[in-house]
């Protein structure tokens, strides 16, 4: 049993505020960790204490051990919590707390390092009957031995950091030509992204459905499922739109996945909150699916279980590292309604996706029933390039699928983000195409549509968008008293003149 | 007609007279599907149909955010006089965001073809590949292994 009375956030951004938010719920203090980049960002501001760890780049800062736990012996916090990417997933970071005598909010050491690693956790999965795809880590991991691993388990193949999570770094090889150069870079992006330049080879299974379910596990032996998340929606392996429930599921398959991921919680002596990923091929009872992963952390999406069973997530794992017994049985626990989240991004979908770094000059988050915003930014700052790119995640909530995703494109029409492009005009369009109107979606959604959907979503600029800007660039002149201004203004409606500019 | 209504909010007013029956406004919003709307009235009723925008100045244009879709407009040439017109070669042989700079896999004065891999950034956890837009020799190099680069400046220079 933990002692939990005060709560360091080894994290930044959204997930920060996000638990911060719990604590101070709770009565729990908080604190804040924070580079140079953060230095007044909302999770700074927000924390009872904060603590500076080090400079922007993560891997002197929010990636360092001994930085963190300098920053939890400092300020008297006895609990660590890691949220999702950085040290979430780190065995050793685990480990060192225990050692410190810290209470690490998340699975012990020794089961992140079991389920960290796809060897191990596919090895249980085999062992308690739960289904995997093809694939192996090559004990060599020289060029050779991976390349002769990847023509065991087939083409077309994915290459990914065994050591990763969120989909950072993945490759897909779909020949012989593509295997070397593919190897150079998978590993090269495995060791900057994570230290590790270890490679995992799995079969790519085309066109499933990636589905997940949300696990919690005390102390006491307890385990319960809260059902799936849909995450198809994904680009680059990266998630983009997630949703409870799925429209794949049938009671029937829902209750195997759930039980599977109960099984393998059980087997693998799992604690906190865990999910545990699969490949669905089909829908239905006749459905087939696969154990991909377990991620031994809160994820991004976890605001979607909360939405639909009405769980705290953060709070939960917070009573679970205090010792506490989970407050329900399987049976008590049920979907309600639907659940859609959006995950807004800075990048510029008419450019490849390209993460974009830059201020956010002007930043309005709609506030309207059945909205949920996670967010951790504020108008003012910016979206540094040491970080990723997530703007803030939206999460629309509705008695049914169709109304939770009108409530999320209303909500999305009014998330003014100015300075920085984002890729909100995008998620519209894919929240009303057709194929993700009817549910029809796989992981190669936006392969196929996404050029589309991006094409769509980047009309020319309206009149009324000229008639602003030029009004907006007058008055600036006149501010300034540049003659070029003054001609400009000369051109421009009269209200800008009689009444004088506010904007 | 727009008017400005403080902290980067604007209205996109659009007014109309009904004269006869059936006549009136017919606009249709920014990326709202459907057909444009016709209000019918009393003849002599003011219609007003009112849009609420965002719009900020930054270097470069204005940002505009109208129903769900943001839009920049550059600044125009004649008015601004800073606007920089780029080759494609400029274009391409710049880091596209801040990036720090991974490997330069050319040397000053060597022959490339179109494609050829110049300089892989990586930005925000991805590698960013700087590719050769055509065959040419490399002129200069202005980027070497570790620097953080900022979007715009040229990494290298072709013949």
């Amino acid at each position: 049993m933990g002692r939990v009375t005060q709560i360091l956030i080894a994290n930044r951004g959204e997930i920060a505020v996000r638990v911060i938010r719990a604590c101070r719920e709770l009565g729990i203090p908080s604190v804040a960790v924070f580079s140079h980049a953060d230095a007044r960002s909302p999770h700074v501001l927000l924390a009872d204490k904060a603590v500076h760890i080090g400079p922007a780049p993560a891997a002197a800062s929010y990636l360092s051990m001994s930085a963190v736990l300098a920053a939890a012996r400092h300020s008297g916090a006895d609990a660590i919590h890691p949220g999702y990417g950085f040290l979430s997933e780190n065995a050793a970071f685990a480990r060192a707390c225990e050692a410190a005598g810290i209470t690490f909010i998340g699975p012990p050491a020794g089961v992140i390092e079991r389920l960290g690693s796809k060897v191990a956790a596919r090895t249980l999965a085999q062992r308690t009957g739960v289904p995997v795809v093809p694939g192996a880590t090559p004990a060599d991991q020289t060029n050779e031995a991976i390349a002769a691993a990847a023509r065991t388990v087939g083409f077309p193949l994915l290459l990914k950091p065994s050591a990763g999570g969120g989909g950072i770094g993945m490759k897909t090889i779909r020949d012989e030509r593509a295997l070397v150069a593919g190897i150079d870079q998978a590993r090269r992006e495995a060791i900057a992204a994570f230290g590790d330049g270890t490679l995992y080879v799995e079969r790519l299974i085309e066109r499933p459905r990636h589905v997940e379910i949300q696990v919690l596990a005390d102390e006491h032996g307890n385990v319960v499922h809260l059902f799936e998340r849909e995450c198809s929606i994904q680009r680059r392996h990266q998630k983009v739109v997630e949703e409870s429930p799925s429209t794949a599921l049938t009671p029937d398959l829902r209750r195997r996945m759930g039980e599977a991921a109960v099984t393998l919680a059980k087997a693998a002596s799992y604690r906190n909150a865990g999910t545990f990923e699969f490949l669905l091929d089909g829908r239905g009872d006749a459905a087939s699916f696969y154990f991909l992963e377990v991620n031994t952390r809160l994820q991004v999406e976890h605001p979607v279980t909360e939405q639909v069973t009405s769980v705290d997530l953060v709070r939960a794992q917070i009573a679970i590292a205090r010792g506490e017994p989970l407050p329900w049985t399987q049976e008590a626990l049920t979907q309600r309604g639907h659940a859609i989240e959006v995950r807004v991004y800075a990048e510029d979908p008419s450019a490849h996706d390209l993460p974009q770094a830059g201020p956010l000059l002007l930043y309005r988050e709609p506030s309207m029933p059945g909205i949920r915003i996670d967010s951790g930014v504020v108008e003012g700052g910016d979206i540094g390039v040491h970080y990723d790119p997530l703007v803030s995640k939206l999460i629309a909530s509705g008695a049914t699928r169709e109304a939770a995703r009108r409530r999320a494109v209303e909500a999305l029409r009014q998330y003014p983000v100015l300075g920085i492009r984002t890729n909100i005009a995008f998620l519209i369009e894919l929240l009303e195409h057709p194929k993700f109107i009817s549910g029809d979606i796989d992981t190669g959604f936006l392969d196929s549509e996404g050029g589309a959907l991006r094409a769509r979503s980047a009309p020319a600029p309206p009149p009324a968008a000229v008639e602003i800007a030029q009004a907006l660039t007058a008055a600036a002149s006149i501010e300034t008293g540049s003659a070029a201004g003054a001609a400009a203004a000369a051109r421009s409606d009269p209200w800008l003149t009689l009444r004088g500019f506010r904007g | 007609m727009v008017e400005a209504l403080g902290q980067g909010r604007f209205a996109v007013v659009d007014t109309a007279r009904i004269r006869d029956p059936g006549s009136g406004i017919r606009h249709s919003r920014a990326g709202s599907p459907g057909a444009p709307s016709v209000v019918e009235g009393t003849p002599g009723t003011e219609i007003r149909q009112l849009q609420l925008a965002y719009a900020v100045r930054a270097p470069g244009g204005v940002w505009v955010f109208i129903d769900g879709r943001t839009f920049v407009v550059e600044s125009d040439a004649r008015e601004g006089g800073d606007r920089v017109h780029r080759t494609d070669d400029q274009v391409a042989l710049s880091a596209p965001m801040p990036a720090t700079v991974i490997a330069v896999k050319v040397a000053r004065g060597q022959d490339v073809a179109a494609g050829d891999l110049l300089v892989l950034l990586e930005a925000m956890k991805m590698e960013v590949p700087i590719k050769a837009p055509r065959a040419a020799r490399v002129k200069a190099i202005a980027c070497r292994e570790g620097e953080l680069v900022q979007p715009g400046v040229p990494l290298l220079e072709l013949e």
